[in-house]
């Protein structure tokens, strides 16, 4: 009996939430009413977007009650609303097809939002039948519960309702790539421009300078051995440079040790040169195919950034990288028992870039350091394997 | 000294042997490929055998793979390995056996000819030939560290030592006497807290061991 009691009160603080919601809501539909009625005279279309935003925070404090209940969280797909200009805003509320979703959905709970009001004779009716059927016929308490179905088919009804439809879904996707493929049209483009300006003030400068440094040698072989020898002495150290020169270009481009060792190799590589103690697990990620070579190179380098981040800050003593393969693609993650308050902005600006090279890969990384520590960065690269 | 060399790139490989004809050394094998590398060692038990990292068929670590095997069956036997880029962890796998007679430096190196054929000897008689860029990237790597003490001087003295030099080496590459050579050398130790080594392989190994461990 007890535990039916406490099942329905939890129900019932449930439907009390979502009786005050769907309040708000008739209030809601009220403006949207306004504005769509406004909408034809010129006033209400600016507060359109403001309407369709007001709803889906609406829906969004709907989701979470019924996440809250049910323990199974409701995704949400929608198209965001940017732009300045009034009718850019309005047209990417109106074809968004969330905003249709939950329209329906606002109009479906001005009807069902009041199920919960059926709680308040449910209990009158409840405790004394279930005091009787329960605590004196030892049966099992019939009325209560039902409060807690009522509350059940309220949650199940929204998730129905408020589950995004597959359209809105792939429309949220597809706005998704359209910007991470800008960005990674953009990185690219930075990073190709980067390799041309090492490749032509460092190593073509050298080479050109070299050269000219044998052509003078050449020239001065017949008469003065002593200034060919300089000549060639300095012919050889600007060969060195530009050796060196593309060394760093190539590193930056794909790391050589990745092509020998795969990316568990490259990574314990990493850890053995760090100079902390570094404990690698690599789940078999090199077992059977391997990822592709933009994901390795991306991991391989938040990995470095990484460790040479909690070298350089945290004072840890010791961290933990670990590579696994994921549903989605690959994940990474790195752990230190430093100080933690590591932020984007403030020294080791590096997270910021472990964050872009995620990005432009459609992945996404995380920073969680608080103060005291631990810092855990963990990135997670979709591919196919 | 007869001689072994492993290079798959047809530029590299006959400007090697050209090198190494010139001063005359007898080259008495040239490998293309890293399966090709093992057989060739047990033929010719060469006294040094000089080996491209990255080789065919899969251009991955080949050749260091066939240098450390090289090594396991043929005991001793000075190899000396050449790479486009350095690998603080190749360098730790090589001279992970603890014998003698090992190198391992850049390709870059080859064009110091003087100092290449030196490090060439150094390996062929059991001694150590490290990669300076190796020795730097190992000294970089953490502050605050007994290093931290050390003066300029034996902080250079330091590093010629882990690229496996001899004091006479050192002394002429620092213009200073053997004797002060052996003073920095003495200084460094104990500011390290090492135990003192005699001259020789032992004494890269425990410079190196320290320079890996410390932390």
């Amino acid at each position: 009996m007890r535990r039916a009691v406490r099942e329905a009160a939890r129900a019932t603080m449930y439907l009390v939430k979502s009786v005050a919601l769907s309040i708000a809501s008739y209030l809601f539909i009220t403006v949207l009413l306004f504005t769509a009625t406004g909408a034809v005279a010129v006033i209400g279309i600016g507060l359109l977007p403001e309407t369709v935003l007001l709803i889906r925070r609406l829906a969004g404090i709907k989701r979470e009650m019924v996440a809250d209940r049910t323990g199974r969280p409701i995704p949400e797909a929608y198209v965001p609303i940017t732009g300045r200009r009034v009718r850019e805003r309005v047209r990417t509320a109106v074809r968004d097809p969330g905003t249709q979703a939950d329209a329906i959905w606002v109009a479906a709970y001005y009807l069902y939002g009041n199920l919960g009001l059926l709680a308040v004779p449910l209990w009158v009716i409840g405790l004394p039948v279930d005091a009787v059927w329960c605590g004196l016929l030892r049966r099992r308490p019939v009325v209560l519960p039902m409060i807690g179905w009522l509350a059940d088919l309220d949650a199940d009804g929204s998730r129905i309702l408020l589950r995004p439809s597959p359209k809105a879904a792939l429309a949220q996707r597809v706005e998704q790539l359209a910007a991470t493929r800008a960005d990674a049209i953009v990185a690219h483009g930075a990073e190709l421009r980067r390799i041309e300006r090492d490749l032509h003030d460092g190593t073509q400068a050298r080479l050109v300078s070299l050269s000219m440094r044998l052509g003078l040698a050449k020239r001065a072989l017949e008469h003065d051995p002593r200034t060919v020898r300089e000549l060639l002495d300095a012919a050889q150290d600007l060969a060195e440079d530009a050796l060196t020169d593309l060394r760093h270009v190539v590193r930056g481009i794909h790391p050589p040790i990745l092509t020998d060792r795969g990316l568990t190799g490259a990574v314990r590589a990493l850890a053995a040169s760090s100079g902390i103690p570094v404990t690698v697990a690599d789940d078999g990620v090199d077992d059977g195919p391997r990822a592709p070579a933009a994901i390795e190179a991306a991991a391989y380098y938040i990995v470095a950034e990484a460790l040479a981040n909690a070298a350089k800050h945290s004072g840890c003593e010791r961290v933990e990288v670990r590579i696994a393969r994921t549903r989605k693609g690959l994940g990474v993650s790195v752990r230190d028992d430093g100080r933690g308050g590591a932020t984007d902005t403030g020294p080791g600006t590096g997270l910021l870039g472990i964050q872009r090279r995620a990005a432009a890969l459609d992945g996404r990384a995380t920073v969680t350091s608080p103060a005291g520590g631990p810092t855990v960065i963990e990135a997670e690269l979709p591919c196919v394997w | 000294m007869r001689v072994v060399i492993a290079e798959d790139n047809a530029l590299l490989r006959e400007g090697l042997v050209l090198l190494l004809r010139t001063v005359g050394h007898d080259v008495v094998a040239v490998v293309r490929t890293g399966p090709e590398i093992l057989p060739a060692l047990l033929e010719h038990r060469p006294e040094a055998a000089v080996i491209d990292v990255r080789m065919p068929p899969t251009f991955r670590d080949e050749g260091l793979k066939a240098a450390l095997a090289a090594r396991q069956s043929l005991p001793g036997l000075p190899v000396l390995v050449l790479s486009q880029y350095v690998e603080q962890s190749y360098a730790t796998e090589l001279l992970g056996g603890g014998a003698g007679g090992v190198g391992y430096l850049l390709k870059d190196r080859v064009g110091r000819v003087e100092e290449f054929l030196e490090a060439l000897d150094r390996v062929a008689a059991g001694g150590t030939a490290l990669d300076p860029e190796v020795v730097t990237e190992l000294l970089a790597r953490r502050r605050n560290t007994p290093l931290d003490s050390l003066t300029a001087r034996e902080q250079e003295v330091l590093a010629l030592m882990a690229q496996g030099h001899d004091n006479p080496a050192i002394a002429q590459a620092l213009v200073i006497t053997e004797r002060s050579v052996s003073k920095h050398i003495g200084n460094v130790f104990l500011k390290l807290g090492l135990p003192p080594t005699d001259s020789g392989h032992r004494r890269v190994l425990a410079v190196l061991a320290y320079l890996e461990n410390r932390a």
